[in-house]
């Protein structure tokens, strides 16, 4: 059945960080509980969403994050993490590379708006 | 179908129908132009721009369209024209969030406000690394996590529509979710070694 291709994976994720319990990561605090519900609630779900839902979400989070991070280890530079490998990793996804390209933007902008505006109130 | 969930997703797809992301678009919904649309970092920028609430969001965009990079995917334009599409798009932004319903607002609100906390994300790429790792690392880390939450909860939402169910989602729509997306590489998995020919 395709549950049990899907239930090999995350036990095996939870062997890896937790120590064998089974069902999820079991000894690790749950680190984004918070904001993957108002994540879900923004991108469609329900108000409350159910905890196993945020549970599943939030592994997967954490073993996306790990697998780009140890793609950029091994790209560019090794072992070190550095933006640009992220984006030629990100590359062939539209969705993700506009976010990044913007997300990067909007950050030089801000710096250089807040740098005017300090250099502003200094000349004041 | 439950309203609300129908709803939040039907109105977010709406406005997107006219400038379609050319490369993009997996899904009819329109659900590709969400991710996209939204040129204000929530990630980087919330917390410092001090932006006002719900109805706010859309107006915080910068009005000066020359600086908006182009999106991935999309024809290349000229300055003047990518200008004016700009502002055709966060004026029909703007007169879409304007009709929102009150719910549909606080959804919406939501959506944009919503992201990842620095210090944790940082916190999980350095203890796997090893080594410290500069700050738009974590905003890029932080932003691409969040396309990718959005891209499993609409695809087990799809599930949950067309399994006749509703909305909270259960784990069962989260797992075939992910089992699509793999199915599409969309999720990165370098666990198995893949075997091309047999």
């Amino acid at each position: 059945m395709a549950d049990e291709e899907e239930d090999v994976p995350f036990e095996e994720d939870a062997e890896e960080a937790g120590g064998g319990l089974d069902g999820g990561q079991g000894k690790r605090k749950r680190l984004f509980s918070k904001e993957l519900r108002c994540m879900m609630y923004g991108f469609g779900d329900d108000q409350n969403p159910y905890t196993e839902s945020v549970d599943i979400l939030e592994d997967l989070v954490i073993e996306f994050i790990t697998e780009m991070t140890h793609k950029a280890m091994s790209i560019g530079r090794q072992g070190r993490v550095q933006v640009e490998d992220i984006v030629f990793l990100i590359r062939k996804d539209p969705r993700k590379f506009a976010r990044v390209k913007d997300l990067l933007t909007m950050n030089e902008e801000l710096k250089r708006a807040r740098k005017a505006f300090d250099e502003a109130n200094y000349g004041s | 179908m439950a309203d609300p969930g129908e709803a939040g997703r039907e109105e977010l797809g709406v406005a997107h129908r006219d400038p379609p992301p050319a490369a993009s678009s997996p899904s009819g919904d329109g659900a590709a132009a969400e991710e996209e649309e939204p040129a204000a970092a929530e990630g980087a920028s919330e917390g410092e721009a001090g932006e006002a609430g719900g109805g706010g969001e859309a107006k915080a965009e910068p009005p000066d369209g020359e600086v908006r990079p182009g999106r991935g995917g999309r024809p290349y334009r000229t300055k003047e024209k990518k200008q004016k599409v700009d502002e055709d798009e966060i004026q029909k932004m703007q007169i879409l969030v304007s009709s929102f319903s009150e719910e549909q607002l606080n959804r919406y609100e939501m959506y944009r406000r919503s992201a990842f906390p620095k210090a944790a994300i940082k916190r999980l790429i350095q203890s796997i690394t090893g080594t410290s790792v500069s700050q738009n690392v974590v905003i890029a880390m932080s932003g691409i996590s969040k396309v990718f939450v959005g891209e499993v909860v609409e695809e087990a939402l799809d599930v949950c529509e067309k399994w006749g169910e509703l909305p909270p989602l259960q784990p069962k729509h989260m797992r075939e979710a992910v089992r699509r997306l793999k199915s599409r590489g969309q999720i990165p998995n370098s666990k198995y070694k893949k075997i091309i020919f047999h």
